[in-house]
């Protein structure tokens, strides 16, 4: 998904007989995003955001179902460092495993809906004027429908789940890359490069892989960075409805749902649910305004 | 005589990631009052640095290091904000390169002239009417109606034209002008360059005009300043620099212009070797490396600023006594020129390669209903009309036109980039217009086209290596293959890049050397006929002659074809067998491109032979050769297309539309009145 720069990295220093100008081109950009502070912290907090939630059963300190009714509701203890539920559910814990959730939505989520708009966009804005049509007509259709009425639409007819959570973000989000790679792509699609291609003889597949999707997906991964968080608040907006995940599961959503029910008692849930929300949102804005600069030499005001 | 504008020792960095570019250094320039000074070098020279320095309009990470600009008593540098404001808009202006850009598209010319002069302190009226009149001074016809219009209702020419208007408002002590004709056709470059003449004694103005046309420099300019890799190499009056230079590198590029070249030679005088990387400033002197005078000092020794005359200063060791004995440079021709022995066979008897019947290629200006509503007749532009014309095996035919004529056109429907709308195109025998895409490419096999951007027509995400093999991999070789990249270097070497090259991408390639591997995918497949789209556009004149010279290297050695389609006659004529001239889609005169260079029979050849400046200050001319603009395709004049255009014009062209008819000598013409007859 995002640029992981010790990668670029491990190339850069595996490539040591390659010769010293794309060599130091990578280390330039690198050296623009690690003097990025903003960027740094943002990766640091998507770092963490990862880690904690791949590994959340080696940082918890309960089971996320286990109860201990003495201790509901309680602030921070040694015991419960975020305090516990009105379950007496230990809040750090849900507050970790509720981070899986988020993580597995926003990834894949983002990730399939990349890929097919990605697909779609440059199909739409390189092929056949008809196909165009077509496509833009469904996604303006997509477009129109609020996702949260679509989202209940859909929960009616299906029965809340996970699963039905991934496809309405999926199917949500899909306009927006399809959008932006046709726009990329129609602007590319009569420069000399791609003519020069099709005089060579190239198929329309050939210039889509090799030509067009190279050069639009810089963008189209800047967004998805940003849409992390997005997807990551449908999800918990969604659970937070009861449309999304089902309790007992944890999820930010929901912790925050069964908090704000109990709010007036302690606003321990609460808290314990939303910041991470708002860090993680943070991480990956952060993240993909600093890749965006790095990447996009237009904006580079001269640093 | 007085200077308006001192430059004195300034000194300009560029802070980069690598570390900092000494762009600028040590500069000295005097601009006389009352003057056009020429600031001329080539691309990287730090030409342009020169002009935005002066402004304090640098980019951000543009650092003035040290030095002054002084405006007649005032240093520029030193200003504080607001009388930087009052200078930009009071004391000085500038033209800009390309008006399309430079002039705000959201507001019409009556808004953006009414802005400039908010410091006067005009009510409206006034404003309109002192914009109005300057207008009309340009020469735009009915500036009254023309006012309110915005930048996209104007012609090239016109908004270069309204460009100068803006800038003259205010009434400047100081004109500067980046590159004013090079967004420009030649015929319109003539006007331009008279134009500017003819404000400057009106205006008893002083013009610092920026540009790497040797030619535009000797028309216009009084002074002349010779800019490499950030320092003036020599500096003085136009008639010293063009009839006397005393610098190598100005030798050199003087020489390498192809419209100074009298005598048609196959081979051009080139200037080998690049601009040197400015991170580290260069010890001795900058032009050292690339230079056939230079001795062991030159490149250890910084050559002194030398004064040859009042007004004539060169830094170089030839003229300086700071070296000596064997350190010191060769003295003596500057021994660039080569002159091309091998007679080349006629191509005369040879059989066709391509031969093209009354190919037409139609654009669609509007969709049937809308036409049907509006009533329009003609929902179409014909770009390429009626055009017949042979490719002979191994020759090379040089197509040339003004912008907008239909040359690239042309030459992108004979590949099938662009559908023809009538007409045959057939390749040794086979017919290819209306060839589906699948029975095409093989025949893609025996065709390349080099594109006119060098690195726009390379996929800025490929490198070089997959650049060059991707034909190979389209016509049927597995990638992944090593003898790929076996081709790949062999294809490096025929275009004399070194095979490191593999691994750079387009944006690390200078625009010389985009071109050559741009040649080199060409030639990939091994093709038989090449169509080169402007194969010296955007190249540096030391360049231009490199490539020129490459492309005709591989023709002797490959047998290719080529059509080169070009607005550059002067360059085309030394390497083509043949030229066609094209106007608004049609051949206007076709022949051997000796005797239609020498002896133009259409007045259009004419005005496109003498429309390139020459660049000697002695040769400038008095008369403007084409008057007027290139007419929209949409409505076509009546008769003779060119007659509006053509001061030989008659009632007859007027009326009636001459026919193609052959000269004694082989010579196609379409003119009532060719000239060679008459």
């Amino acid at each position: 998904m995002s640029v992981n720069p010790s990668d670029t990295s491990a190339t850069g220093a595996g490539a040591a007989d390659a010769p010293q100008t794309a060599h130091s081109e990578t280390r330039d950009k690198l050296i623009v995003f690690m003097k990025n502070t903003q960027g740094m912290l943002g990766l640091f907090l998507v770092i963490a955001f990862f880690a904690s939630a791949i590994f959340a059963p080696f940082f918890a300190t309960h089971d996320p179902f286990a109860m201990d009714i003495p201790a509901r509701m309680s602030g921070p203890t040694a015991e419960h460092w975020l305090g516990t539920d009105q379950l007496g559910r230990d809040t750090y814990t849900r507050v970790l495993y509720g981070g899986r959730v988020a993580l597995q939505v926003a990834m894949i989520g983002v990730s399939v809906s990349l890929v097919v708009g990605l697909l779609l966009g440059t199909l739409a804005g390189y092929g056949p004027r008809w196909l165009d049509s077509i496509l833009l007509l469904l996604f303006d259709s997509v477009r129109s429908f609020p996702t949260i009425v679509m989202a209940l639409a859909a929960v009616a007819l299906l029965g809340p789940s996970l699963e039905l959570v991934l496809a309405i973000v999926i199917v949500t989000t899909i306009p927006g890359y399809a959008r932006l790679a046709r726009t990329a792509t129609m602007s590319l699609r009569n420069s000399e490069f791609i003519t020069a291609e099709r005089s060579l003889g190239a198929s329309m597949w050939l210039i889509l892989r090799r030509h067009l999707i190279p050069n639009v997906i810089g963008p189209l991964l800047i967004l998805a960075a940003m849409d992390v968080p997005v997807v990551v608040t449908v999800e918990a907006g969604l659970s937070f409805l009861g449309l999304g995940v089902l309790p007992p599961t944890a999820s930010w959503g929901t912790v925050l749902n069964e908090g704000y029910l109990v709010i007036r008692d302690t606003p321990w849930p609460v808290i314990a649910g939303g910041i991470p929300l708002v860090l993680t949102t943070l991480g990956f804005t952060f993240l993909g305004e600093a890749l965006r600069d790095t990447f996009d030499p237009r904006l580079n005001r001269g640093r | 005589m007085e200077n308006l504008v001192e430059i004195r020792d300034l000194c300009v960095d560029f802070a980069t990631p690598r570390g900092r570019v000494h762009a600028l250094r040590n500069i000295d320039i005097n601009v006389k009052k009352n003057r056009i000074l020429g600031v001329v070098g080539e691309s990287g020279s730090g030409k342009s640095t020169v002009i935005w320095a002066m402004l304090r309009l640098l980019a951000n990470n543009g650092i003035i290091e040290k030095g002054e600009v002084r405006y007649g008593d005032d240093n520029v540098l030193a200003y504080s904000a607001d009388d930087l404001l009052k200078f930009r808009n009071e004391q000085v202006s500038v033209v800009f390169q390309d008006p399309m850009t430079s002039q705000i598209p959201v507001l019409n010319y009556g808004q953006q002239m009414a802005d400039i002069q908010y410091r006067t302190g005009r009510s409206s009226q006034e404003k309109q009417k002192v914009a109005v009149d300057m207008l009309r001074r340009v020469g735009i016809p009915d500036p009254d109606s023309r006012i309110t219009q915005y930048p996209h209702n104007f012609s090239g020419g016109m908004r270069q034209r309204a460009g100068i208007a803006m800038a003259l408002l205010m009434r400047p002590g100081l004109l500067i002008a980046d590159e004013p004709t090079t967004a420009l056709d030649v015929t319109m470059e003539a006007q331009i360059i008279h134009l500017l003449r003819e404000l400057k004694d009106e205006m008893s103005a002083t013009l610092i005009v920026v540009s790497h046309n040797l030619g535009l420099i000797a028309e216009l300019c009084d002074d002349v300043v010779v800019l490499y890799a950030g320092e003036v190499l020599e500096q003085g009056t136009c008639e010293d620099i063009f009839h006397n230079p005393a610098h190598p590198y100005t030798r050199a590029l003087l020489e390498c212009d192809p419209a100074r070249v009298e005598e048609k030679s196959r081979i051009l005088p080139v200037i080998s070797g690049e601009v040197p990387n400015l991170r580290q400033a260069p010890q001795g002197c900058v032009f050292a490396a690339r230079c056939s005078n230079a001795g062991p000092g030159c490149s250890t020794v910084r050559p002194p600023d030398v004064s040859l005359e009042s007004t004539h200063h060169v830094r170089c060791h030839l003229h300086a006594d700071v070296l000596t004995g064997d350190q010191r440079p060769k003295d003596g021709a500057s021994g660039q020129s080569a002159s091309d022995s091998t007679a080349r066979q006629s191509t005369a008897e040879q059989e066709a390669l391509v031969s093209i019947k009354n190919l037409q290629v139609r654009f669609k200006t509007m969709g049937a209903f809308k036409a049907l509503v509006t009533k329009n007749k003609t929902p179409y532009v014909d770009a390429v009309l009626d055009v017949s014309m042979d490719l002979r095996k191994g020759e090379t035919l040089g197509l040339v036109g003004e912008s907008g004529s239909g040359k690239t056109t042309f030459g992108r429907t004979i590949l099938g980039l662009i559908p023809a709308y009538a007409g045959s195109v057939t390749f040794e025998g086979r017919e290819l217009i209306g060839l589906p895409e699948r029975q095409f490419k093989p025949l893609r096999r025996d065709m390349a086209m080099m594109f006119q951007d060098p690195i726009g027509s390379l996929s800025p995400r490929q490198s070089v290596r997959s650049l060059l093999s991707e034909p190979l991999e389209i016509h049927g070789r597995a990638g992944g293959d090593t003898s790929l990249d076996r081709e790949a270097e062999r294809l490096l070497d025929m275009v004399q890049l070194p095979r490191d090259f593999l691994s750079r991408y387009p944006h690390e390639l200078s625009g010389g050397q985009a071109r050559r591997v741009g040649v080199a995918r060409a030639l990939a497949l091994q093709p038989k006929l090449i169509i080169a789209d402007e194969p010296t556009a955007g190249l540096d004149v030391s360049v231009q002659g490199e490539i020129l010279n490459l492309m005709n290297g591989l023709q002797r050695d490959h047998g290719l074809t080529f059509l080169i389609i070009t607005h550059n006659l002067p360059v085309v004529r030394h390497v083509s067998d043949r030229l066609a001239i094209m106007y608004l889609g049609r051949i206007v005169e076709f022949g051997d491109s000796e005797q239609i260079f020498n002896a133009p029979a259409h007045p259009y050849t004419e005005a496109l032979v003498h429309g390139v400046p020459k660049p000697d200050p002695s040769k400038r001319r008095e008369l403007i050769s084409i008057e007027g603009e290139v007419p929209s395709l949409a409505n076509r004049p009546s008769g003779c297309e060119f007659h509006a255009r053509c001061k030989y014009a008659t009632d007859r062209c007027r009326s009636e539309a001459p026919q193609p008819t052959v000269a004694a000598d082989g010579r196609a013409v379409s003119c009532h009145f060719p000239l060679t007859t008459t």
